[in-house]
Formats: C-alpha cells, sequence, structure tokens
C-alpha cells in the first residue's frame, strides 16, 4: 500500500532512489541539495536501503563516479546545487555521449557571485546542451514521481540517457509538503531492473568511449539528437502508464491551468507555478482572462506541445527565474526557448518576457499582478511596450512607474 | 592480503595471455604501448582498463580497432580515479546484491603522468584516500604526448618541449625539478594505500611481478611506471630498453617498492653498484642537447639529493 507522508523534495527523491533499488550513489555537499544524501546516508546506516555511497572529493568527481558505476551496470545517482553544477561541466558530455542513464538531482541554487542560497534555474539551464533529459518539479509529490519517470525514459534501452531531477532549492527541497510514498510493487511493476546492453563485462570486453576520427563524430552526434528527440513518444507513454499504476495523471509536457476562455498566459516552470495558481484566481475575480501554461520538460523541449496550446491565447508572459546575460529580446533562457519553438507557428501569441524570482525571492501574488497588468497593456496595444521586464527592479529603471502603477492596481482586488 | 603468483623468468610468460593485442597504432619503439602489453599480461583476463585520456588514449583508441581484448573504457584526463571508484563500487555492490555473477574484476587506472599527477592528481588521490579496489599505473613518458610533447610536471629539469624551448633567454629550457608523486602517494598521507612502487619497461620481470603484488592487495595500489618514449625525447627508436635501464642506472629513474605505508624501509631493486653520471643518459636524448655543464651539474645534484633522501646506499658521481 502507498504510504501518505510529510516531508520534502529531498526525502521524496530519497523515497524514489530506495525504491528504484540504486546501487551507487555519489555524494558531495552543498546547499540546497545536501539533505538528499544525509537521507541516503541515515538510511544506508540504518539498513533499510544497500547502496553503496561515495563521498566525492567534488562535483566533478561526483559525475564521474556516478559514470563509472553505470558504465559497469549499475544504477547509479548524484546531485547537486549551483556552483556545483558548472563545477562538474566536463563530464555533461561525456556521461551522455556514452549513454550512461545515471540520475541526477538539482536542488537550484544562484551562481556565484555573491554567495547566495536561494533559487534560480540559471545553474542547471547551463548544461541544456549536453544531451541530459530534465524537467522541473512543481513540488515534492511531483519530484518523487518525476525520478521514477526519468529512470524509465532515461533507461529505456532506445534511449539511455542520463537524467536531472530539477526543483526549485528552498520552494521544493525544503518545504515539508504532504506526498504519497508508492509501494514497492508498484514500483517494480512500472520500472524494470536496469540491464544494459553493454557494460565493461570480462566476459564480453567492449571498448567505452574509444578515440575517433573527425567524420565519425557526426554520425554519433547525429544519434544523440535523434534519440532525445524519440525521448518525447517515450514521455507520452510513460506517463500515461504512470498515470494507471500509481493513479496520478500528469499532462505530459504542459499542464494547463484556468485556459479556458484565456486570452492571456503565464508561462513558467517549477515551483512558482504554486502562487502563479492563486494569483490567477485572485487575477479572475477582477476579470482578468489569464491562465497559465506549467512547462513540465525542460529537455527535450515541448515545442509541438507549445505550438498547439499557446496560439488560442493572444499574449504569453514566460516567466524566467534565470538570468542569460545578453540574450536576445532582453529575456532569460525560458523565454527564448519558448520564442523560439513558437518562430514559425501559425497564429502564435505575442510573447513577453518577465525575469522574476532571483535569488531565491519568493514570486509575490503582487508581482504576478504587475505582469498580468503588463500583459493587459499589451494586449491592448497589440505589441509588446516594453521588452524582457526584471519584475522586481523595475524600481530603477525606466519602467518603474508602469509597473508600480500595476502593482496597485491589481492588488485591491486580493 | 591475497598472495600474488610472482614470475621468476621471461620464458615463464609466454604461457600467459596478452591482452593488449595488435590494433594500436603507437609509434615504432613506443614505451608505453610496451608498459601497456606487460601490465595487461601480469594482470589476466578479469581485468578492466580505465583510460583517462593520454597518448594511449589517442593512440590506441581508433574506432572499431581497438588493441584490448579485455574492457577498456575512456575517463577524461581529470577523473580516472573517480570513475574507477564508481566502477569498483558498482561491481562490489551488484555482486553483494546477487544482481550479478562476476568475479571481482582487476580495475586498472593506466593514466599517463598528466592524467595522474598533474590535472588528475585530485581524483586520483582521492580514490586512493577511500580505498577503493583498484590499481593506479601512472606510465611516465615525462610529457604531454598525446597533444604532441608538452611539459607535464613530471618532465625533467632541462628538457625542451613545445612548452618549455630553449632560447637565449631560457637557455635551460624547462626550468622546475620534477613532481614526484610517490612520495606524495605512498609516504603514509594515504592511509588504505597498502602498496606503491615504482617500475620500468627496462625491467620486465620486476615490472610484472608489481602489478600482480600491486593487485594482490585488498585496497588500491599505485606503480609508477618508467616508459621512455623515442619521439617526445628524440632518441632512435630501437633504443628504447636500453635507455629505461640507462636511466636506472644513472639514478635518473629509481626502482623501489613501499609496503604497507612504511615509507622507511622501502625496497630497492636493481641497485647500482655505483650511480653513472647522468651525462651518460642526457647525451642520449636530444631533448637535453641544449644543455650546458652548468645545467648538467644542476640534474647531476637534484639526482644525487634525491638517492640520498630516498636512502640509496650507492656512491654517487661528483656533482661538478
Amino acid at each position: 500500500m502507498p504510504i501518505k507522508k510529510r516531508g520534502t523534495g529531498l526525502t521524496a527523491v530519497a523515497d524514489a532512489w530506495q525504491l528504484a533499488d540504486i546501487d551507487v550513489s555519489a555524494s558531495y555537499p552543498i546547499r540546497p541539495y545536501t539533505a538528499v544524501m544525509a537521507e541516503l546516508a541515515k538510511r544506508i546506516a540504518n539498513g533499510t536501503m544497500k547502496c553503496e555511497m561515495v563521498h566525492g572529493e567534488g562535483e566533478h568527481a561526483q559525475f564521474s563516479i556516478a559514470h563509472g558505476a553505470s558504465m559497469a551496470g549499475a544504477r547509479a545517482t548524484t546531485g547537486t546545487s549551483g556552483v556545483g553544477v558548472t563545477y562538474a561541466f566536463e563530464t555533461y558530455s561525456p556521461i551522455a555521449g556514452s549513454r550512461c542513464p545515471i540520475q541526477a538531482l538539482i536542488g537550484d541554487r544562484t551562481l556565484d557571485p555573491p554567495g547566495d542560497f536561494g533559487s534560480e534555474h540559471t545553474d542547471c539551464l547551463t548544461l541544456r546542451d549536453n544531451g541530459w533529459i530534465y524537467g522541473w518539479a512543481q513540488d515534492a509529490q511531483e519530484a518523487l514521481d518525476n525520478s521514477l519517470m526519468y529512470f524509465r525514459i532515461g533507461e529505456d534501452p532506445e534511449i539511455m540517457l542520463p537524467q536531472i531531477v530539477a526543483m526549485d532549492g528552498y520552494f521544493v527541497t525544503h518545504i515539508a509538503q504532504d506526498y504519497e510514498m508508492p509501494d514497492q510493487e508498484q514500483v517494480d511493476k512500472f520500472l524494470p531492473k536496469f540491464n544494459p546492453k553493454f557494460r565493461l563485462d570480462v566476459n564480453n570486453p567492449v571498448i567505452m568511449g574509444p578515440q575517433i576520427e573527425p567524420e565519425m563524430g557526426p554520425p554519433l552526434e547525429w544519434d544523440r539528437h535523434v534519440v532525445m528527440n524519440k525521448v518525447k513518444g517515450k514521455i507520452v507513454e510513460v506517463t500515461e502508464e504512470f498515470g494507471k499504476i500509481f493513479g496520478r495523471k500528469y499532462a505530459p509536457f504542459v499542464e494547463e491551468y484556468m485556459t479556458e476562455d484565456a486570452d492571456m498566459v503565464y508561462v513558467l516552470q517549477g515551483a512558482h507555478a504554486v502562487t502563479c495558481r492563486s494569483a490567477i484566481k485572485y487575477l479572475r475575480e477582477a476579470g482578468y482572462k489569464i491562465g497559465m501554461c506549467r512547462i513540465r520538460w525542460f529537455r527535450p523541449f515541448p515545442d509541438e506541445a507549445l505550438a498547439q496550446i499557446l496560439p488560442k491565447f493572444k499574449v504569453a508572459g514566460v516567466v524566467d527565474t534565470g538570468t542569460s546575460y545578453g540574450a536576445p529580446c532582453g529575456g532569460g533562457v525560458l523565454s527564448t526557448e519558448v520564442k523560439a519553438a513558437m518562430s514559425e507557428v501559425p497564429g502564435k501569441p505575442i510573447i513577453q518576457s518577465f525575469t522574476s524570482g532571483l535569488g531565491g525571492e519568493t514570486i509575490t501574488h503582487e508581482e504576478f499582478f504587475a505582469m498580468a497588468e503588463m500583459m493587459k497593456q499589451t494586449l491592448a496595444a497589440g505589441k509588446i511596450i516594453q521588452s524582457g521586464t526584471w519584475v522586481n527592479f523595475n524600481d530603477y529603471h525606466e519602467g518603474a512607474s508602469q509597473i508600480n502603477a500595476a502593482k496597485t492596481e491589481a492588488a485591491p482586488s486580493k | 592480503m591475497a598472495v600474488a603468483e610472482l614470475i621468476k623468468s621471461i620464458a615463464q610468460t609466454t604461457d600467459l595471455v596478452d591482452t593488449y593485442v595488435p590494433g594500436h597504432r603507437t609509434c615504432a619503439g613506443c614505451g608505453p604501448a610496451l608498459g601497456y602489453r606487460l601490465v595487461a599480461k601480469a594482470a589476466g583476463k578479469n581485468t578492466i582498463f580505465v583510460g583517462p585520456t593520454g597518448c594511449m588514449y589517442v593512440a590506441n583508441t581508433s574506432y572499431a580497432c581497438g588493441p584490448w581484448a579485455v574492457p577498456w573504457t575512456h575517463a577524461q584526463i581529470t577523473n580516472g580515479g573517480a570513475v574507477a571508484s564508481g566502477i569498483a563500487e558498482a561491481f562490489r555492490m551488484m555482486i553483494a546484491k546477487g544482481k550479478i555473477k562476476d568475479e571481482f574484476p582487476n580495475i586498472i587506472v593506466m593514466a599517463g603522468d598528466g592524467g595522474c599527477s598533474d590535472i588528475g592528481l585530485q581524483a586520483m588521490s582521492a580514490m586512493f584516500y577511500r580505498g577503493h579496489k583498484v590499481l593506479c599505473v601512472m606510465y611516465d613518458n615525462e610529457s604531454y604526448a598525446n597533444t604532441g610533447i608538452q611539459v607535464s610536471p613530471s618532465t625533467p629539469y632541462g628538457a625542451t618541449t613545445m612548452f618549455t624551448p630553449a632560447g637565449p633567454a631560457i637557455p635551460e629550457a624547462k626550468k622546475h625539478h620534477l613532481k614526484d608523486p610517490m612520495p606524495i602517494f605512498c609516504a603514509g598521507g594515504h592511509p588504505y594505500l597498502k602498496y606503491g612502487a615504482t617500475a620500468s619497461i627496462g625491467y620486465p620481470i620486476d615490472l610484472m611481478n608489481k602489478v600482480r603484488k600491486a593487485l594482490a592487495q585488498d585496497g588500491p595500489a599505485f606503480i609508477h611506471l618508467h616508459v621512455p618514449c623515442p619521439k617526445g625525447w628524440s632518441f632512435p627508436a630501437d633504443q628504447t630498453i636500453e635507455i629505461a635501464k640507462l636511466a636506472v642506472e644513472t639514478g635518473m629513474w629509481n626502482l623501489y617498492e613501499v609496503e604497507n605505508g612504511d615509507w622507511a624501509n622501502k625496497k630497492f631493486q636493481a641497485l647500482p653498484k655505483k650511480l653513472k653520471p647522468v651525462d651518460e643518459y642526457l647525451q642520449t636524448q636530444k631533448r637535453f642537447s641544449h644543455l650546458q655543464p652548468e645545467h648538467v651539474a644542476t640534474i647531476q645534484e637534484f639526482v644525487n639529493a634525491r638517492a640520498q633522501k630516498l636512502g640509496m646506499e650507492v656512491p654517487l658521481p661528483p656533482a661538478k
């Protein structure tokens, strides 16, 4: 029987890893992800979980240890946050390129400087071009569920790619929530044992990661490209099967909230969706026809799903919780991606970039209200009035009065 | 510690199986290739090699034409120690859980001097510290040879490389004496490292037995293997073994082993009756051909000091 539990996103993923019977996990401390490893260590010490925990001397080693373990045929996990994500950078492409389906938990954290424990998606977004499957969980339950789904998809013999279970630091990693821990039988039914076609086996020797001639490289890169696109089909299949076995239904790619009759939508990913939903309730009362589209997968990017969904609206405000200095249209990575995905879609909405929630700041109702007001003005004008808005910082630039006016205008409806 | 079955003569090695086989494209007279072959032969078939980036990766792993009859995997030049740690613990845990029926394999990292004592030092030190059952063989050809002979911490003082050419402003070429990984790893700072040795392809039986002793340990082991490089050092390809031996005879290379971290009581092998002057060795290689007498004297002083520091009781040539 599934158990009702109260815990954080990190304990939820530890539950998933225990149920998945992982063999090796590689640790190195950095906040806010650390507690998942502390949780594993406790379970291993108590004897409730049988897993070799290797304490790496840094994130570069953590990912390398998991890589080695995976090549040997083990189900291996690791994880990190912030500058730890970037310190390990050399290892991402080799892990994906040698098709080792290790799983990493990334609890988002702002990159340095300055030292800031707060969440931003920038750390995890920096590795978007390395062939890892990933997306953001909005809460502990989804973190657990994503972990199981990611194993299943990443270890599929047709896929064999590493995955990142990403979650906002603090909001998901540290806030205790109620969630349901599935039972072992359900998981065994859903997730087959990891049984790679090739591993380091002295009875069947293989060479892994050979040096090749330049002309042999592009076909291997093409393989990675093709397989990443194949992941989309698996996501649909696996999400549906997950729902049948565990009783929790997820939209495969994009979760829509109050989108019927909406002419404006927030487009975002991760934990701020929780605040966004409640802000929408107030905005609806105040007469704003607004909804939300929450992106569940960042790689592969759900462009087909967005192409089907977004033309229903007139304005889409993409909320970036990360930075990409000098990016087009003053936006961040997510808005750039959404714009690219929509570039050739007929009837696409006006896509507006907002940056908010940096440094682990909550995106408040007032900020969502302000974004709604700006989208409304865009809708009225039929064009973007200000390209790339840093919602919290408009006090310091020319859009200040506009945002402040919007905040006060929308606020009374609360 | 299990007792290793030691080899007594070259004749006995003909019965052993080669697992480093034709299919590579190393240079004629390649010291590292011979070293690889001897290590692989001593280890046998139940072996997995981890090859951090280095010349033995670049020259050996032409796609679909690799020279190994045992599993081999690439690691980045930075992370041979970490990848090997993961492999070792995966086998341990999968065997313990009954997920596989394999016998625990010999896991050998064949790291170059860069991949072990320079950019790869941190991962290797961490692997030794954590006590994984892995052998690291640092095959030392005294340069970054995979990229065309650039300076490494193993490059001796006075050697030319592409990054340390000799010129009027820097007549001695490389200005620094070499970094020695043996005291770093084996002098007691890594408590689980029970066996450390230096070896040379000029002394193949000694090398193979050191590999076997290393693999018989319950934890990590380290072998620092001297492998002359005809291309990098500029000497004729048929001189590799002679130069390897001359290195030992002149004290440019010392053969010894350290058991149970007992650095004070290292055992020396092939100890010459007296050391020949280093000049005899330097003159065999074009990488030293620019050296002036004062530079040679600097090298002689370094070699003499090292011999004394190690406790080699052998008459030393005068440092002029």
